[in-house]
């Protein structure tokens, strides 16, 4: 019975087949286009997480209680040398850094500006977060007092490679210190705050100039892709303050909130014209051969049957519009994943926002099972009413109209 | 056998434009029987085979196919008796456009679940009696108007039901082809005891048929 009814539905798929393959097109191309959009808002959106942790917070940041809201380098980690050793020894951490940070001025003869002077250790940020990726002019070299400093910086305080900088804050015993850098190289993280006002220098001469004591830190930042390292760390150092990156970046936890309505909306829109197409196709198919059920059920093809063999109609165009857009959709994420698309006439904005000018697609498994699942349901509710049509149908209907 | 006892039928029931299509009709047919219903046009000959083959339904009266009230059938109680027991030849042929005449002959063993090897077997026996084994793998609509009541002749015998209605079978077919069916129809009837019930007013059949109902505005004149 089944070999008949899936013979029947398969050859009536294809009796008008311009229309069948336009309805199929037509899902085909709406569906890669949705994957694409859903690829790229995700795109930003991750690609902006991923600089932020990668050169910042990383999946963990702890800092001293009161750090982060006084910004003041009398809250700074004690012991952040030895508990950085102690959480490289938690299961599921991958990588850890130290960062020593302090407020203060940056200038230049001409300028001057707020500024982060922040003292890393160039060896372990590579591991961390391939720092050097974040280059964007000059060269990464801190050897006789060198410097890297934000993009945004640099152009407000008109500073090149090679110009000598100054900084001045005050160090842990409360005296005005100055240090005198040379830019070395351009960095470009997009996170703003490090892009528009952060001087990177090596974590020795940044404690050094601070007075800092041997061991001393203000972030110990954690990247693992255990969520469980969050709650060892909380519950093993309660008198730090130990957050997570959505906690450290709300910002990102909101635009990935937005992401997903927008991606739900597209979805929605997409789905629905898909529903309204394959509804009209099979509304119209029924109706061409309203003629050829009625005689089946006069032959004596029961209403299931009927049903059933709508019901793979439906699903056929459906699964073989999935099938193409699920082709073209990974074609089309497949190029934006590797060659992205160029915003470069729009780089300002973007990058004042934290997005990169060259923004870069993601793939996910669940584009393509989300939109199977959206489409065989569209498939199935779009023959509800012209099953009902059938269900209505009375043979005897049929064979008078015919004589 | 069938029976039906005081049956009535009408349409546009309480309408102004009512019409009485079956008047209290008591008719018997016996298993094997070679039986025409004739009369002019809208005297209800359709109507009566329509009813017999639990295609429509009656206002009242009661009809037996052997023991089986059919009146009292669901829907889908009449649509598997159909299936079992009845086979159709229409005056449109109403063949299925998309299946070839091989599958359109063996479409409703197919439902009643032959296997195909029975159906193929049986295809080709029905094919070569009715001179259509060459045609197999066309479809509908490449056949001509002999051939294709042709194929709605072989789906109607093919999966060997207790009795097949024809309506107007002869209306769209020369008088060499409708001759030829006739001969066919009857060869089936002789040879493989199925019972067939003609609507038509074709001469040709009624000088074939070996019983003669004729009906005249919904009433049996003469049997």
């Amino acid at each position: 019975m089944f070999s008949v009814i899936f013979k029947l539905a398969w050859k009536n798929s294809f009796l008008r087949a311009s229309r069948t393959l336009l309805v199929i097109v037509m899902i085909a191309v709406s569906m890669s286009m949705m994957l694409g959009i859903s690829g790229i808002y995700d795109g930003m959106i991750e690609n902006m997480a991923d600089k932020n942790q990668r050169s910042d917070s990383g999946d963990i940041s702890i800092y001293a209680k009161e750090y982060r809201s006084q910004k003041d380098i009398k809250y700074r980690i004690n012991r952040a040398k030895e508990i950085r050793e102690e959480i490289k020894n938690i299961d599921g951490v991958e990588s850890t850094v130290l960062r020593v940070k302090a407020e203060g001025l940056l200038s230049t003869a001409e300028k001057s500006s707020f500024a982060s002077i922040i003292g890393i250790d160039l060896k372990d940020e590579q591991i961390f977060g391939k720092f050097s990726e974040f280059l964007k002019d000059g060269e990464i070299d801190f050897k006789n007092r060198g410097a890297l400093i934000g993009i945004e910086s640099a152009k407000k305080l008109k500073v090149r490679i090679g110009s000598k900088v100054v900084f001045s804050t005050q160090d842990v015993n409360k005296e005005i210190n100055s240090i005198a850098l040379r830019i070395r190289g351009i960095i470009q993280t997009t996170n703003i705050n490090l892009d528009k006002g952060a001087i990177f220098v090596n974590i020795q001469d940044a404690s050094k100039f601070l007075s800092l004591f041997e061991g001393e830190a203000m972030q110990i930042a954690v990247m693992t892709e255990d969520n469980a390292v969050f709650e060892k760390i909380k519950n093993r150092y309660p008198y730090l303050d130990v957050k997570s990156f959505l906690e450290l970046n709300p910002m990102i936890k909101q635009m990935q909130d937005m992401t997903l309505i927008f991606n739900s909306i597209t979805f929605f829109i997409v789905m629905g014209v898909v529903f309204v197409g394959i509804f009209g196709v099979m509304y119209v198919s029924i109706l061409d051969r309203i003629r050829e059920f009625g005689i089946v059920l006069a032959l004596g093809m029961n209403y299931k049957y009927i049903r059933a063999q709508i019901i793979l109609e439906s699903l056929v165009v459906g699964f073989l519009g999935y099938l193409l857009g699920a082709v073209f959709g990974a074609v089309i994420l497949i190029y934006l994943r590797d060659y992205g698309v160029d915003f470069s006439s729009f780089s300002d904005a973007l990058e004042m926002w934290g997005y990169e000018a060259i923004i870069y697609a993601t793939i996910k498994v669940s584009y393509f099972t989300a939109t199977f699942i959206a489409i065989i349901t569209a498939s199935l509710l779009s023959v509800l009413i012209p099953l009902k049509k059938i269900k209505k149908l009375h043979p005897i209907d049929v064979i008078k109209a015919d004589v | 056998m069938i029976k039906l006892q005081h049956v009535n039928k009408y349409f546009y029931k309480n309408e102004a434009r009512e019409i009485h299509a079956l008047c209290d009709i008591n008719l018997t047919i016996e298993d094997g029987e070679f039986t025409l219903f004739s009369g002019a046009s809208g005297c209800g000959k359709t109507t009566l085979l329509n009813v017999i083959g639990a295609l429509d339904t009656i206002d009242s009266g009661k009809i037996f196919f052997d023991e089986k009230e059919i009146s009292l059938l669901s829907e889908d109680a009449r649509t598997t008796l159909r299936l079992n027991e009845i086979g159709f030849v229409f005056q449109a042929y109403n063949l299925i456009p998309v299946l070839s005449v091989e599958e359109n002959i063996g479409f409703v063993m197919k439902l009643r679940g032959f296997s195909d090897k029975e159906i193929k077997k049986r295809v080709l026996e029905i094919s070569a009696m009715l001179e259509i084994d060459d045609k197999l793998k066309s479809l509908p609509n490449a056949l001509s108007g002999g051939q294709q009541q042709r194929v709605a002749v072989a789906r109607a015998v093919a999966a060997k039901p207790k009795i097949i209605l024809a309506d107007e079978p002869t209306a769209n077919l020369d008088s060499k082809n409708s001759q030829k069916l006739m001969n066919m129809m009857r060869e089936l009837n002789e040879k493989e005891g199925v019972s067939i019930l003609f609507a038509s007013h074709d001469e040709l059949i009624l000088n074939s048929v070996r019983r003669v109902v004729k009906l005249n505005d919904g009433v049996i004149v003469d049997d």
